[in-house]
């Protein structure tokens, strides 16, 4: 730095005060040189997580940006809370009897795993796609952040934000089901591993939709046409499927029943309990080996999250 | 890029130096072997469209990979480097603003992404905002903005983190002459009030000559002129000289006296700045008994230089 660009900065520092007589001092501070702490990669990385989350739920945006993140998330919660209106009705009507009818943590995403899927669809896009679409990623890649490092960054804060919608209406089925029985504590001890069941199970759904969700909008800068695609994935290969395997049959039938995009992240889900949810039950793919899905599982998480790593890789370090 | 000297005599290292850079898309040269330093001050690039101004400027940044030769910023290999970033500012020629948040939220959210903690960074970008003459419009969304007050915006956004070096790529794109003159005066501020180095790109030879210290031309992915834009505006100086009548007498007596001229049909073109000119023209003038309507200084446009320039200059 020259001497004249030093002194340049320095009196930009300086304070310039004007005295008005009889009514105190005002500073006009002007611009000023920062010289606090830079916090590099680590912060720039929490930045582009921070306003991944708040983007995903649309928190400092207007009305409009709100209502398609919380209608899903309320109709999540909703779902639960009438399976645990449910659960507490049966156990006060049936007797301990009905609990084996009761509605269980396994049953909730086979129940409410399409509305999960919608959500994903929705909302991930959201994260990429006006990103691209206005440029603001050419903002971010001068600052100090690969293009891995801002992926990996909206990948976090969607996955974080899938996390949460979850496991919080598991949470509300849960608490209803403790509540819901005579006696709480012994219900707690008997079933206390349907908690990690429960973490677990919803991991692997929103690591699922999270991925599948982030590839598609990474292909396209209109939203809309990421939701669209998005939600034909999901809701489409159903019936396809589902009729294709039936008319096929034997070993083949069972391979295309695994092609059921909705259905992968349930048959990991059905393991983890122990059980079997409404959607796979007839689906041929659970006759498959219990790893052959588990792995099938990971190769659609994998290879669709190698894709749209790079797809956004730099070449630097 | 070896060191050269400031005015004290104190070696100074460039701050973005460009080594042999060349960067090759397919069978399209966009830089060609290009050697240059970027010193502390305002420096143009300038050139036509497709010249490599905005890739030079990608390289430097490390959003392109060079395919020969190197990218030094602030002493460092740009194509490895991502944390110089931290000291860098970028203002991209096209649009990169989103619509629907607030320039607060916005500055202060890329001053974080550059590093600076959430505080801090509320901080600055009230006072960016201020410098930029947006502080009273800061909460509104930037969809309603004018194209004037996102240029603002984008220069911002470059500025928030106080960096050593900015790059400004065609800062007065889509700008009336109004908007474009306070633009300049904003980048001309940022240097000499703030001490921020700038690297000013642009196709417009006039928006150059007001606000930059030094000048670099490139035609075709090639240097083919650097140097201190007062070099560049000497030889860009002349003298008018329009006369009633007499104009074949006066050329002679010019010609006589080792002058080039230039007869134009508006009047007769001396070039030079040199104070003695002015002496030469009186006497020629005298002597040609011309009776004399007008002598004026006059300069000439960078691009009428440029069109005379040959294949290629040294730096």
């Amino acid at each position: 730095m020259t001497a004249a660009s030093a002194d340049a900065r320095g009196r930009a520092v300086a304070a310039e005060a004007t005295t008005v007589a009889g009514s105190g001092t005002v500073f006009d501070i002007g611009y000023q040189s920062y010289d606090g702490p830079r916090e590099g990669r680590a912060r720039a990385r929490m930045a582009v997580f921070k306003d991944g989350v708040r983007t995903a739920l649309g928190l400092g945006r207007g009305v409009r940006a709100k209502v398609l993140p919380w209608t899903f998330i309320i109709l999540l919660v909703s779902i639960a809370f009438i399976m645990a209106l449910v659960t507490g009705a049966m156990l006060r009507l049936g007797g301990p009897d009905a609990a084996a009818h009761m509605p269980s943590h396994s049953d909730f995403y086979g129940i409410a795993s399409i509305f999960f899927f919608v959500f994903s669809a929705v909302v991930a896009p959201e994260l990429l796609c006006p990103d691209r679409r206005d440029g603001v990623i050419n903002l971010y890649l001068v600052r100090p952040l690969t293009g891995s490092d801002y992926i990996a960054a909206r990948w976090l804060a969607f996955l974080a934000v899938s996390l949460g919608v979850a496991w919080l209406p598991q949470l509300v089925l849960l608490v209803g089901r403790v509540m819901g029985n005579p006696d709480p504590v012994g219900y707690l001890a008997a079933n206390w591993l349907d908690i990690p069941r429960i973490l677990a199970s919803g991991a692997a759904l929103a690591v699922y939709t999270t991925t599948l969700g982030m590839l598609v909008a990474a292909f396209t800068t209109r939203r809309a046409y990421a939701s669209v695609f998005l939600v034909g994935l999901f809701v489409i290969t159903t019936p396809f499927t589902t009729g294709l395997a039936s008319e096929i049959g034997g070993t083949a039938g069972r391979w295309i029943s695994m092609f059921n995009l909705s259905n992968i992240p349930v048959h990991v889900n059905d393991l983890i309990f122990n059980d079997v949810s409404g959607i796979t039950r007839g689906a041929p793919a659970r006759e498959l080996p219990a790893w052959v899905r588990v792995a099938w599982y990971f190769l659609w998480v994998v290879v669709p999250g190698s894709v749209l790593w790079g797809r956004y890789r730099r070449p630097i370090s | 890029m070896s060191p050269v000297s400031d005015v004290e005599g104190e070696p100074v290292d460039p701050l973005v130096a460009a080594e042999s850079l060349t960067k090759h898309y397919g069978d399209v040269v966009a830089l060609d072997g290009v050697s240059f330093g970027i010193f502390d001050g305002i420096t143009g690039i300038l050139g036509e469209n497709g010249a490599g101004k905005s890739t030079a400027i990608k390289i430097f940044l490390g959003l392109l990979q060079p395919t020969s030769g190197r990218a030094m910023v602030l002493g460092k290999d740009s194509s490895r480097s991502v944390t110089v970033r931290e000291r860098l500012g970028y203002m991209p020629e096209h649009d990169c603003l989103p619509r629907n948040v607030s320039a607060a939220e916005l500055l202060t959210h890329l001053a974080e992404a550059s590093g600076l903690p959430p505080s801090r960074a509320r901080t600055r970008a009230a006072d960016t905002l201020r410098h930029a003459g947006l502080f009273e419009e800061r909460y509104r969304p930037i969809g309603g903005y004018s194209t004037g007050m996102k240029q603002r915006v984008k220069l911002a956004q470059a500025l928030v983190h106080d960096p050593r070096m900015v790059f400004l790529d065609e800062p007065t794109a889509g700008l009336d002459p109004a908007g474009r003159e306070e633009m300049l005066d904003l980048v001309r501020k940022t240097h000499r009030e703030f001490g921020i180095s700038i690297l000013l790109s642009s196709h417009l030879m006039a928006d150059v000559e007001r606000t930059c210290d030094r000048i670099l031309v490139l035609q075709s992915g090639r240097l083919v002129r650097s140097g201190e834009v007062s070099g560049f505006t000497a030889e860009t100086e002349s003298v008018f000289i329009e006369v009633d009548s007499g104009r074949e007498a006066v050329v002679a007596q010019l010609e006589a006296r080792g002058v080039t001229v230039r007869v134009e049909r508006s009047g007769l073109h001396v070039d030079g700045a040199d104070e003695s000119i002015y002496d030469l023209v009186r006497d020629a003038v005298v002597d040609a008994k011309a009776p004399l309507r007008r002598m004026a200084p006059r300069r000439r446009a960078l691009a009428e230089l440029f069109m005379h320039e040959g294949e290629e200059v040294e730096p």
